[in-house]
């Protein structure tokens, strides 16, 4: 909300600048995130006479000008604009004087005659964009006086960012008591009561009273709606950020800033019978002020008359029913809509206006009366005519029941961590208008202002105490020691150790969005759940991810494209196959392109290969010590017969392959190759047990065999250790071999089989003899041939 | 007779360029049929008296002479090693092989500096969904149905009832569900608003803090708030302000701001002239949230706080474009 300090002052004015002003309402909750001045600073401006003016002798469209500001003698000046003529009241900038341009105004010759200073338009005196001539001055205004006086331009205004609490400061009247109470003022107290000469009642009934606990109309005959708004509140109005209408609009908006109460004016010719106000009928249309026609749902409250609904109660009125330039008789109107009642409904229609942001947060139910006094007060000054009598629709019973609340002075410094006075806690509680008790155990029972909304429980209480006192007065404590020691497993691998084994390992960590484009989604995971975001941002934001590779190989795709081709990337984050919590789980993935090492002075350049990638991840497996197996099997990502799930035992914990042909080629990709393993099946390790190891010598064995292609290492390797056979301690694969010796079909395989027993050095005999036993097994199992 | 074949040995040990013509001159000395020896074995045809005497001289002469080879190998082999070390010489300049610099990203190193301080201070971690429901994400942070705080959350939704989370704060509600106080956790992760703009990335990071004890003020969670942030930025007296402020899930709440680090607290563009920048929130739990956890209000009191990572990467690490940290651009990766 925007307001001129000015205007604050003329409720509340301590003996301090505006910027200390400002600075202690921001100290106090009510933050202020700009104060600028209205005018920019500029001096020797006065307010100007034109006594003649006549056409330049030279030039068409310039104007000579005879000025009287006031010092007896007049000043010739020449004009430019188009609306300069005789008796106008003007404002010149001497000779000397300093625009905030910077200009500086000098006796000059235009087309050969003498002009001693300038009038000025408003946006040559930085007051608006507007070029469109001089500031034509009206109203009483002394010759020769500084300008800044007569346009009242020494003025700031402040920006206040209400917190959504605080409804009760949306106006000039609750800021100026949050000022007096941080400085001890007191307030002024409001009594406003218009003459009232007319007779005319009128009738309105209240259908639904806990949503519309007052409604209060007042009938105002023979209105002049074509007088202008005075200065004074077009220049409020205006500071305020408020644009002007006709008057009597003016006034429902000046009386809804300065009072905080939302006023609406009818035009009573307009309305058919009497109003009531009532729940809107099923899809009941409404042709709203501001142009839009809505269909109105049965939540929503609205005032109505005897044909359809006027009005949505608390947002916005109708566009039948406004008041016009030639209206001349009004209804004005004054409620008290439940916050509750108003909460969302201007949201659901896509609106957001003055009133319901006030009514939604809680208006003052106490100021519905008086507000209207004023309104009509200010119509009977400004627009004529003749108020009748209020009508009332009360129901107090509905009006929002201000509770006692109890509150010790022990609470206040549980919570606070240090005392307060009790003198200083009282002094305080009057300050903020609370209605209190003080009992005999160091307590208070209070009751909140009617303006007061967010004061219900007694940590309510203790935040304006807490406030007022000052945040950066309360001492500072540090907390207790926590003994309790974390008892998570010295087996649980962390995060950061899957990260950290990667980052050693050359990769960079990526951060990518959770969401992702509808087509990733169809090419990386066909098969997955589609968790489709109701309002995405962009059909580009619009699924869930089901795996961290659309964000990697994005990532690497826009680094390819700006040259960097040796890309190493992972993640870490959750990806979802549903919407529950189960199914929202934390992978790690990684992708890897382009060589495999940046080219260098040593070695020579190799591409990325599949092992690679594996080598990688067998980096975040092996720390958990868990047995993990990788078996050829298909993804729609990967290509075929090169790509592999990752098993732990029977459990699918992940994939690893390469990015198949046709997503390279749909996304523009090189050779890339891709891994992913849900972190929580290899979060967890064990803890180490020793097991003595041998003193006797280990001996090696070297055998090949020619197998079937088709037979995978895996296979050979667990097939031998199937054979338990005592003292066979390691079996390592060190060669594969295709081609020329080997028939079409077959490979090579060569096998280092490591033995060493704990109690006797093995003999060659005892050696040989298991080693035939193993050739005889791959023979039997796998038709292997000894070469 | 031994003077000669001393001084011949000497000159021919010396003129040894190699170890093979050493081994030619030891031969020819010392050897099973050098000179030497050949004096030895005549040893049997010199009366008794002179057999001593002459022995006596040829083993002298034999030990100076195999003093003289010793030295003269040891000679040789130096100049052999000195110039295998030349041969062998490299350029240690060149690059290391195969070295990669691999990188965390600032966001993840932004968190775990901020979550190294408060598990110091005796915080567990806890993580939480990112696809929440209504009751955690908001009801049962005392933000009912219309409340205007929901208008300020810009939310993803699922459906009505399912949301991308806006905050860390339901974390606050699971582990409280889970666990008895006392509870001191804090919950990094990803919050979610539907924003995007210069100043807004639709996805951003959050660490939320969470207390709950038999005895927590607010003047405790002052004083945690100002060691963190001094620890944070690495500043013992960084100067840090409190401001009133308003969350549903607290009261009394606070908004901190620290001196602006860019400008130490002149004012700048940063801090928008101001010389303070936002950067967490806080307060005393609402005793509307703790009542939703089945927690008595007045056995137990809450403090928690939450802040914007994001925000304190910027101003730790000088980076002036929120949008740098979800391109990932090496060129930026590659700085952290």
């Amino acid at each position: 909300m925007n307001i001129s300090t000015r205007w604050i002052r003329e409720w509340a004015n301590p003996d301090v600048g505006d910027s200390e002003l400002s600075e202690k309402l921001t100290m106090a909750g009510l933050e202020v995130d700009r104060i600028a001045p209205v005018a920019p600073a500029f001096e020797g401006l006065v307010v100007g006479h034109v006594v003649n003016c006549e056409k330049h002798p030279n030039a068409d469209k310039l104007s000579l000008c005879e000025i009287d500001i006031g010092d007896g003698s007049n000043l010739q000046i020449i004009c430019g604009a188009p609306n300069v003529k005789k008796d106008l009241k003007v404002v010149v900038a001497t000779v000397g004087s300093v625009l905030p341009s910077g200009l500086k105004i000098k006796r000059a010759k235009l087309r050969g005659v003498e002009s001693n200073g300038m009038l000025c338009s408003e946006s040559e005196i930085g007051l608006s964009e507007s070029h469109e001539g001089i500031i034509e001055l009206d109203g009483p205004c002394t010759l020769g006086e500084n300008i800044r006086s007569t346009l009242d331009l020494d003025d700031q205004i402040i920006e206040l960012d209400i917190t959504p609490n605080r409804g009760d400061c949306f106006s000039v009247l609750g800021v100026a008591r949050e000022v007096c109470v941080n400085y001890n003022l007191s307030m002024p107290s409001i009594h406003y009561k218009a003459d009232q000469k007319g007779n005319t009642p009128f009738n309105s009934k209240v259908a639904n009273p806990d949503e519309c606990a007052k409604y209060l109309t007042r009938v105002i005959e023979g209105v002049d709606n074509n007088a202008e708004t005075p200065k004074w509140m077009a220049q409020k109005l205006l500071r305020a950020s408020q644009q002007l209408h006709s008057p009597i609009v003016d006034i429902t908006n000046y009386v809804l800033l300065e009072l905080g109460q939302p006023m609406h004016a009818f035009d009573l010719k307009t309305i058919s019978g009497d109003i009531e106000v009532r729940s809107a009928h099923k899809n009941e249309k409404l042709e709203l002020l501001n142009g839009q026609t809505v269909s109105l749902s049965e939540k929503t409250l609205v005032i109505a008359d005897e044909s359809s609904a006027i009005a949505i109660a608390g947002v916005m009125g109708g566009m039948k029913t406004a008041t016009m330039p030639d209206s001349s008789e009004i209804l004005l109107e004054s409620a008290f809509f439940d916050p509750i009642a108003i909460a969302g409904i201007a949201r659901s229609y896509g609106l957001h206006t003055e009133a319901s942001l006030r009514f939604e947060r809680g208006v003052d139910f106490h100021i519905t009366h008086q507000a209207l006094e004023r309104a009509t007060e200010l119509v009977l000054e400004i627009c004529g005519g003749k108020a009748s009598q209020i009508n009332e629709c009360v129901d107090s019973t509905s009006l929002p029941a201000l509770e006692p609340i109890d509150i010790s002075n022990d609470k206040i410094s549980k919570v606070l961590g240090f005392d307060l006075e009790p003198s200083w806690i009282e002094s305080k509680f009057k300050f903020l208008e609370f209605d209190f008790t003080a009992n005999t155990d160091n307590s208070w029972t209070i009751k909140p202002p009617s303006f007061r909304f967010d004061i219900r429980i007694p940590a309510d209480i203790i935040e304006e105490l807490a406030r007022l006192y000052g945040y950066d007065k309360i001492p500072v404590q540090r907390l207790s020691i926590n003994a309790n020691i974390s008892t998570s497993s010295q087996a649980a691998i962390s995060a950061n150790e899957f990260s950290n084994s990667l980052v050693n390992r050359g990769y960079k960590e990526v951060i990518t969005y959770s969401f992702i484009s509808h087509e990733m989604h169809e090419l990386v995971s066909p098969n997955a759940a589609k968790i489709l975001l109701k309002n995405p941002i962009s059909d580009d934001m619009a699924v869930m991810r089901s795996s961290l590779w659309p964000g990697l190989i994005q990532s690497a795709k826009s680094n390819i494209r700006r040259g960097h081709h040796n890309a190493r990337f992972f993640e870490l984050g959750q990806c979802f196959s549903g919407t529950s919590v189960e199914d929202q789980v934390q992978k790690i993935a990684g992708i890897i392109c382009g060589n495999r090492y940046d080219s260098q002075w040593s070695g020579s350049e190799r591409e990325v290969d599949f092992f690679d990638a594996k080598s990688d991840v067998q980096s975040l497996l092996f720390h958990s010590k868990s047995e993990y197996a990788f078996e050829a099997a298909d993804h729609p990502a990967l290509q075929m017969g090169q790509s592999a799930k990752i098993m732990k035992g029977k459990e699918l914990i992940g994939w690893i392959g390469a990015l198949s042909p046709k997503l390279q080629k749909t996304l523009s990709m090189p050779n890339s190759f891709l891994f992913e393993v849900n972190q929580k099946s290899i979060d967890q390790g064990e803890i180490s047990c020793y097991e003595p190891f041998s003193s006797f010598q280990a001996s090696q064995r070297d055998i090949a065999v020619v197998v079937s292609k088709e037979i995978t290492a895996d296979q050979l390797i667990n097939s031998i250790r199937s054979l338990k056979q005592d003292d066979l301690v390691d079996v390592n694969l060190f060669d594969v071999y295709e081609g020329e010796h080997i028939d079409e079909g077959s490979k090579s395989i060569a096998l280092n089989l490591t033995y060493q027993s704990i109690e006797i050095t093995l003999t060659d005999e005892q050696l040989a003899e298991k080693v035939s036993k193993i050739v005889a097994h791959l023979e039997s199992k796998f038709s292997a041939k000894l070469r | 007779m031994i003077k000669k074949i001393i001084t011949d040995a000497t000159n021919s040990i010396a003129s040894a360029m190699d170890l093979k013509a050493l081994d030619d001159s030891r031969v020819l000395y010392l050897g099973k049929k050098g000179e030497l020896t050949d004096l030895l074995k005549g040893l049997g045809k010199l009366s008794k008296e002179e057999r001593p005497v002459m022995g006596e001289a040829i083993n002298e002469a034999k030990v100076q002479i195999q003093k003289l080879i010793e030295s003269r190998k040891n000679e040789l082999e130096e100049i052999a090693l000195t110039k295998r070390l030349l041969d062998e010489k490299i350029d240690v300049t060149l690059p290391a092989r195969n070295f990669e610099k691999g990188s965390l990203h600032p966001i993840t190193q932004t968190l775990n500096h901020i979550q190294d301080i408060f598990t110091k201070a005796g915080f567990e971690i806890e993580i939480g969904p990112e696809i929440e429901d209504d009751f955690h994400n908001f009801s049962a942070l005392n933000i009912p149905e219309h409340h205007p705080a929901r208008a300020m959350h810009d939310t993803f939704y699922f459906d009505a009832n399912t949301v991308l989370r806006t905050h860390t704060s339901p974390v606050q509600i699971r582990t409280l569900e889970r666990q008895d106080p006392p509870v001191r956790v804090i919950v990094p992760g990803k919050v979610y608003r539907c924003d995007s703009d210069v100043t807004h990335t639709p996805m951003f990071h959050q660490v939320e803090g969470l207390i709950v004890d038999k005895e927590a003020s607010f003047s405790q969670l002052k004083g945690l708030l100002i060691d963190f942030l001094r620890a944070y930025f690495e500043k013992d007296d960084l100067k840090v302000r409190f401001r009133p402020s308003y969350f549903p899930f607290t009261e009394p709440s606070a908004e901190a701001d620290i001196e602006c680090v860019i400008c130490a607290g002149e004012g700048c563009r940063v801090c928008k002239k101001s010389g303070w920048l936002e950067v967490l929130g806080c307060g005393v739990v609402h005793p509307n949230v703790l009542t939703a956890v089945n927690i008595d209000p007045n056995e137990f009191s809450g403090l928690a706080f939450g802040m914007g990572v994001e925000r304190l990467a910027m101003l730790r690490y000088s980076v002036n474009d929120l949008r740098l940290f979800f391109e990932n651009d090496v060129r930026f990766l590659n700085q952290f």
